[in-house]
């Protein structure tokens, strides 16, 4: 039995956020390889139709997997973690929605050329760390 | 919000991390809340009153910026 004198004894805050995050990033990982490896396939034209469907949907699971792993994170995280994590989030999809549309208007207007909006996802995907990193310095 | 777990904490003698282990929360979370950078939830402001064994009003001041 705990007491006000006896710390809680069991998994700690920060172990079980090290065991979320390791998951979140094996998942990641996972997903990454595929997607790499199943776009070369496609370009290099590995594999036959049925087999490259089957890699895409292969993919886009690990993807939900990568999502319900960091929804699991957001979940047993401490909240200022998950305040800070949420606010992350916030920022980077307002870079990629905001931010794509409005290169989108400019793209339509011919302000300027673009061949693909692949640089957009890459803009949230480092969004994301930086917006964390700024939000520990900002409650610190 | 102003607080006074800061000075709850020095009493008992606990330092941050020792706090943070007993409301299962991280270290920074205590950090914030001290220095009246990050209000806490309901169920961990009443966690923390419970530690302490006082009211939350008596723990915090609504009224008051840090």
């Amino acid at each position: 039995m705990n007491t006000n004198d006896d710390p809680p004894r069991g998994t700690s805050s920060r172990e079980r956020d090290r065991r979320n995050r390791w998951r979140v990033t094996i998942w990641a990982l996972a997903w990454a390889f595929s997607f790499a490896a199943v776009t070369l396939g496609i370009k290099k034209e590995w594999w036959s139709s049925g087999v490259t469907l089957a890699a895409v949907i292969g993919t886009a699971l690990l993807g939900l997997a990568t999502v319900l792993a960091y929804r699991l994170f957001l979940r047993e995280t401490d909240e200022l973690r998950r305040k800070i994590e949420v606010e992350a989030l916030a920022l980077a999809f307002g870079v990629g929605v905001f931010g794509g549309l409005s290169f989108w208007l400019l793209a339509v207007s011919g302000a300027v050329e673009v061949k693909d909006f692949a640089f957009l996802f890459v803009a949230m995907i480092l969004t994301h760390p930086l917006a964390v990193v700024l939000g520990y310095r900002r409650y610190s | 919000m102003k607080n006074r777990l800061k000075v709850l904490r020095a009493e008992r003698d606990w330092t941050q991390a020792d706090l943070a282990q007993r409301l299962e929360v991280s270290r920074q979370t205590v950090n914030a809340i001290e220095i009246g950078k990050y209000d806490p939830s309901l169920p961990l402001a009443f966690r923390i009153a419970r530690l302490f064994k006082m009211p939350i009003e008596d723990l915090f001041d609504p009224d008051t910026n840090t």
